[in-house]
């Protein structure tokens, strides 16, 4: 379909959609002049605020090459500090202010690009996504254990709220200050980036880092300035916007940034003035489902939708994705693809080792037995991106949407009484629901597509659950399996059944690698080019890979569904919720199927911590999560499995190979990694004279070449 | 009338005309050489025939059936290979591998079975690049790498071959075998399509030769014809380069 | 902090320091090394050509000298002082100018953008436009257009204008003809032997002889991982033929011809 059409088609279908919402959920209230002039008028602070959030995305983007879903995270952190200075200690805000944005933010900037952020530069998306979202949760954890979020926390609007009318409604100094910055930062960054040489500087070591170092550029620092500047902007946006939220809760400021996504991608990330104007439309449409629009019933949570529905629209008027070639710098990979054999061999041992276990756990609190089934359900629901995150390299983070999905067809298709069909319905039904989103979302690229899983996730989550025909208001029982006349309803049978299939969809996986169709998704990957001239249909591949992927998880969601035991709208699916699916395969490693058994551990883990050290789950993830996420992904942005199995593989003995193998691996996937290596040393100016003085050069007229021209 | 015919065509970006109605015929058994100064159009005119680039006029016709609208893993399985002048290698896989993922796409819609490893060693090998087989082609070097692309590209079965400059990165001896190459496979009926900068192996392995410049066919000729014409010499080869 | 290192007396032949030294280099890439012992040293206003077939190690080589590979063992001097393990950038400052093979440009950026990085080296943005439009006009015709879709060879030319207009004390080039039309190179190679003639010291890597040698005060040849022959142009032609059959050369032990 040409762009053309296909984006007269997301139009129409955009206004289509908007008549038919705003006629069902008509509430009433008069349109005239006054109340839209309100409306825009209430519209206007939004938009600063969601044009502030967006800026930091854009600038961090464009200088970092990184998309921070920890923004509004590290934004609230800081707002917090402010907080802390002011209310709390009694520092005027003229002060405070400076001193968290332009000191403490930029020194936390420096910070974290020292400890984590310049080792992402060149690695998988998924892997810098996943990166950003453990911050996230770091950063939530961090501000609830220092600021305990049962005490009520407010920050004083600037001015004391004062203002100025325009109309009957009263705009606040602060706010007129918020929308000014936001216009500010717009110009000035404008002028940084495009402008000044350290704005060309960072752009260039995102493009080519190497190269930039080769021009004597210090990428290092510049690095270090980027991420300063980023934090400087989340500091100044979170402090604006803290006194607009209702008691500053830490999750609420840091999510805004979500809302801020349709705005940034209306910029396509790089233009401000763009984004301003998707903040405006973005805040325009909230205001008026404020105030024109009522929903109730199944469609309660739409208003909370709308920012995700509109990232999606946004995203599917983008112009396709052109085919794309290798990049410069290809981002190099350690994959091991075991043989089936070993694969199944392995497999084997863990269900065996599983079923021992099994007889070390009480049988009369069944807690952790059934902890370590929702594990394994979670790693099977993580082997669902394998193929498609780590082979295809489609970054996914819709997993347990398609899961949510799968429960539901489970449930209602004949889980009710544990029919073995109903597992098979699940897959069957996610599939082509996978397929669907996928055909327009196919014309998305990287993080685009990433972004639009998002989307997806979040919109399943609003709309899908609170229907009468998925699972309504109330609570529906689920049953567990009857399978050859077994009945897997205890939970320790169930933990074996789920260990077994986990095992047996692990060697498909392995074997689909192995095929040519894991090979074409490979090749895909590393050059779409490539593969369409030899003869490889992209739509299709991708297609394929996508219902594959929805197929595994909607199995998946089957067995969550009957792990938990009964469904309600508002159980265990959320887009959140899916985040650490991800983080955790990467840090196991993406591109295997060990990878996502660590994922399966690691979820039990969480849930083991969380219940036994009573702490909320922001705070276990706070301390699992970050943790591991930093030190793994950065020692092993590969994954965690793989020294692990190096390790392991060595004692093998069919497998003496595996010492030299790791080694030819990783000696591949190695860069020349230059400063990194603790072998930076210093090479002063004092030194560069000192060469120009061995080279006889007089110190006017530095170098040969100029000596030579100008005589 | 060639197996390839490029009628025609022209590609606009933005204000850049960058191929300006550039006729090409590339008849089968022989190499036709595609040269030119450095942004003339050549890899431009690649991308718009194996459908990578849409032009903004013109006709791509291949057996004489046009293929101007077709996509470009259709124009692939009609016959049309190509290699890059940026390598586009699979890098995380093999070389093997590489040439395997060719080979299995064309098994899907040939009619009779083969033994695709078996194929692959002989291509590798057909190549020069049978040492590296095993090696994951983003640890090789240039060269290496480009003797893999171009098995690859053979790997489809292709009617028509297209080159750009396939000897970058080469040395002298892989040079050298690569015309041989090149004659052998045109004596199999292949149509070859050469850009190349490398101007004895262009006078030793074309047969016919274009010249683009700005977008446009300034010349057209043998080798020899080629060599002579005055504003080739000074669009493009310049005094000192003479064909050995 | 560095201090002022002697450098391990080279052939005694003259006393004038190397520019740029390499001194019994290994080095690789992970922990599988490339290079086997490279001696390699470049006097100051010398051009010196390193030749070989392909995979022998010369971009590797090149790598070590503009620090982007840190040698596993052996050192690398640079006017007689010490700089191995000296980070690319410092040593780009120094004066120690790589034009890459094949990615030596920055594709989202365009043009302009491109030639502004070649300013941190010291030159002024205007000095770098008027060097580099002078060498390359087309380049000049293309200010606003994004680096990425320039034709390969006008890639090539960025990033050689770089070199030619930061006019660096050692220029280091990789397979500088790639890609290029035979008239750009005779006029590039025109401008490298001009260039050479004001006092640059230039180490240049290519696949083919002929061309280089004629402009080259020394050459050598590397295979597998070894420097076989270093020496005047003139020697190398007659072991050239050799080198690139390999075979008769798997002697290890380099052997610099005095
Ligand atoms: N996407 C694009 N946008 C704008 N200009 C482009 C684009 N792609 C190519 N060009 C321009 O079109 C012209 C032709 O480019 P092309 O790559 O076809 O040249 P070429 O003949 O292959 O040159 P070379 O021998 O240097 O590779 C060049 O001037 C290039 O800058
Ligand atoms: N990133 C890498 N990882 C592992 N091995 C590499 C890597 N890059 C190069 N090599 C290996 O190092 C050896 C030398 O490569 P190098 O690129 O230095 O050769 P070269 O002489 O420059 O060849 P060419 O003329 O083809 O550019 C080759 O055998 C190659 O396989
Ligand atoms: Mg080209
Ligand atoms: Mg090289």
């Amino acid at each position: 379909m040409s762009q053309r059409w296909s984006n007269l088609l997301v139009w129409a279908g955009t206004i289509a959609f908007i008549v038919l919402v705003s006629k069902a959920a008509w509430a009433g209230n008069p349109v005239n002049g006054t109340s839209l002039t309100n409306l825009v008028v209430l519209a206007l602070p939004v938009a600063g605020i969601i044009a502030m959030s967006a800026t930091g995305l854009v600038v961090v983007y464009t200088t970092t090459g990184v998309f921070n879903f920890a923004q509004g995270a590290i934004g609230m952190f800081l707002a917090y500090v402010d907080w802390e200075l002011t209310v709390a200690h009694g520092l005027p805000q003229a002060v405070a202010l400076p001193l968290v944005v332009l000191v403490i933010a930029p020194l936390l900037g420096i910070g974290l690009d020292r400890a984590i952020m310049r080792h992402l530069q060149g690695k998988q998306l998924v892997v810098q996504l996943m990166v950003t979202v453990g911050l996230l949760f770091a950063f939530v954890g961090l501000a609830n254990m220092i600021w305990n979020q049962n005490n009520a926390h407010s920050m004083p609007q600037l001015f004391a709220g004062k203002g100025f009318h325009i109309g009957d409604v009263l705009l606040t100094w602060h706010r007129f200050i918020t929308i000014m910055v936001a216009v500010a930062l717009a110009i000035g960054l404008r002028i940084l980036l495009v402008r000044t040489r350290i704005g060309i500087a960072m752009r260039a070591v995102v493009d080519n880092r190497d190269l930039a170092a080769l021009e004597g550029a210090r990428s290092s620092v510049l690095s270090s300035f980027a991420w300063a500047l980023g934090c400087s902007v989340a500091a100044l946006a979170g402090i604006l916007i803290a006194p607009e939220t209702a008691d500053m809760s830490t999750t609420t400021l840091t999510f805004l940034i979500l809302t801020a996504f349709a705005a940034a991608v209306v910029g396509r990330l790089r233009s401000l003035p763009l984004t301003y104007l998707g903040a405006i439309i973005l805040a325009l449409a909230t205001q008026w489902m404020a105030s024109f629009l009522r929903f109730s019933d199944r469609w309660t949570n739409v208003p909370d939708a709308l920012p995700t529905i509109m990232l999606f629209i946004v995203l599917l008027l983008l112009p396709r994705a052109e085919v794309q070639f290798a990049r410069i710098g290809q981002i190099r990979r350690v994959e091991r693809v075991s043989s089936v054999r070993d694969t199944a061999i392995g497999l084997a041992a863990f269900v065996a080792f599983m079923a021992i276990l099994t007889l070390f756990l009480s049988s009369s609190d069944p807690t952790n037995t059934n902890r370590l089934a929702l594990g394994m359900c979670t790693a099977l629901l993580a082997l669902s991106l394998v193929p498609l995150t780590g082979w295809a390299g489609q970054v996914s983070l819709a997993p347990l949407a398609f899961a949510g999905i799968g429960a539901v067809a489970y449930t209602r298709l004949g889980g009710a009484h544990g029919s073995v069909w109903a597992v098979f319905l699940a897959a069957l039904v996610t599939i082509p629901v996978g397929a669907l989103f996928a055909f327009p979302a196919m014309r998305l690229q990287g993080l685009y597509l990433a972004l639009a899983t998002l989307a997806f996730a979040a919109m399943v989550e609003e709309v899908f659950y609170t229907q009468p025909f998925a699972v309504g208001p109330g609570e529906r029982p689920v049953a567990r399996l009857h399978l050859l006349g077994i009945d897997f309803s205890s939970p320790k049978s169930f933990l074996i059944l789920v260990t077994v299939v986990f095992g047996l969809c692990g060697v498909g996986v392995v074997a689909l690698r192995r095929s040519p169709f894991g090979r074409r998704l490979v090749a895909l990957r590393d050059s779409e080019a490539a593969s369409v001239t030899v003869g490889v249909n992209i739509l299709e591949t991708k297609l394929a890979v996508f219902a594959l992927s929805a197929g595994i998880a909607g199995f998946a969601g089957a067995f969550y569904a009957m792990s938990f035991g009964t469904l309600n709208n508002a159980q265990g699916f959320q887009m959140i919720a899916g985040l650490p699916v991800v983080l955790a395969l990467v840090i196991g490693g993406v591109g295997f199927v060990a990878g996502a058994l660590f994922a399966g551990v690691f979820g039990f883990v969480t849930l083991f911590v969380q219940d036994n050290w009573h702490i909320s789950l922001w705070i276990a993830l706070f301390y699992l999560a970050p943790g591991l996420a930093v030190l793994g992904i950065i020692q092993n942005p590969s994954g965690a499995v793989v020294p692990i199995g190096e390790g392991f593989a060595r004692l093998l003995p069919w497998r003496k190979d595996a010492k030299q193998e790791y080694e030819e691996m990783t000696a591949a996937a190695a860069e020349p990694e230059v400063g990194e290596l603790g072998l930076e040393r210093p090479f002063a100016e004092s030194d560069v004279l000192l060469v120009d003085r061995e080279l006889g050069i007089s110190n006017d007229v530095p170098r040969p070449v100029a000596a030579a021209r100008s005589s | 009338m060639g197996l390839l015919e490029i009628d025609e065509v022209s590609v606009q970006f933005g204000g850049l005309l960058a191929v300006d109605d550039a006729s090409i015929s590339v008849p089968e058994g022989c190499v036709t050489g595609l040269i030119g100064p450095n942004g003339a159009g050549k890899t431009t005119l690649f991308n718009v025939i194996t459908g990578l680039q849409a032009p903004s006029g013109g006709r791509v016709r291949l057996d004489g059936a046009d293929i101007t609208r077709r996509r470009p893993y259709r124009r692939a399985r009609l016959g049309i290979a190509r290699t890059f002048q940026r390598l586009e290698a699979f890098g995380s896989l093999t070389a093997r591998e590489n040439v395997l993922v060719a080979l299995e796409m064309r098994r899907r819609w040939a009619k009779s079975r083969y033994d695709s490893g078996k194929i692959a060693a002989e291509l590798l090998e057909r190549v020069g690049a049978a040492q590296v087989a095993d090696k994951r082609v983003d640890s090789l070097p240039t060269g290496s790498a480009r003797l893999v692309e171009l098995a690859r590209a053979l790997a489809t079965d292709p009617k028509v071959l297209l080159l750009d400059e396939p000897s970058s990165g080469l040395d002298e001896q892989e040079t050298d075998a690569l015309g041989v190459l090149l004659h052998e496979l045109t004596a199999d009926g292949l149509a070859v399509l050469l850009v190349e900068h490398d101007m004895p192996l262009v006078m030793e392995a074309c047969t016919h030769i274009s010249v683009l410049d700005f977008g446009r066919i300034i010349a057209e000729g043998t080798p020899a014809e080629i060599q002579a014409d005055p504003s080739v010499q000074r669009a493009y080869l310049g005094t000192a380069k003479s064909a050995s | 902090m560095t201090s002022m290192q002697a450098v391990p007396t080279p052939d005694a032949t003259d006393d004038e320091v190397p520019i740029l030294q390499l001194a019994a280099v290994r080095a690789g890439y992970g922990r599988i090394d490339v290079l086997h012992g490279i001696d390699l040293e470049l006097r100051a206003g010398e051009v010196f050509a390193l030749l070989g077939p392909n995979g022998a190690g010369k971009s590797t080589t090149l790598a070590v000298c503009s620090g982007q590979i840190t040698p596993s063992t052996g050192g690398m001097f640079l006017c007689g002082r010490d700089v191995t393990g000296v980070a690319p950038d410092a040593l780009a400052r120094a004066g120690v100018c790589l034009i890459p093979e094949g990615r030596g440009i920055f594709p989202n950026l365009n043009v302009l953008e491109n030639l502004r990085m070649a300013t941190f080296t010291g030159h002024s943005f205007s000095q770098v436009l008027d060097l580099a439009f002078a060498q390359f006009p087309r380049l000049g015709e293309r200010r606003k257009q994004t680096a990425g879709t320039l034709s390969g060879g006008e890639q090539q030319m960025l990033s050689m204008a770089r070199a030619l207009a930061t006019e660096p004390a050692v220029l280091l080039i990789d397979e500088l003809s790639m890609g290029l039309a035979p008239i750009i190179v005779e006029e590039l190679y025109e401008h490298v032997r001009r260039i050479a003639a004001s006092g640059l010291s230039i180490l240049i890597v290519e696949q083919f002889a002929h061309e280089i040698l004629g402009l080259a005060d020394r050459a050598g040849i590397m295979l597998h991982g070894r420097l076989l022959h270093t020496g005047p142009p003139a020697s190398i032609a007659d072991e050239l033929a050799d080198a690139y059959l390999g075979a008769e050369h798997e002697t290890p032990a380099a052997h610099p011809s005095q």
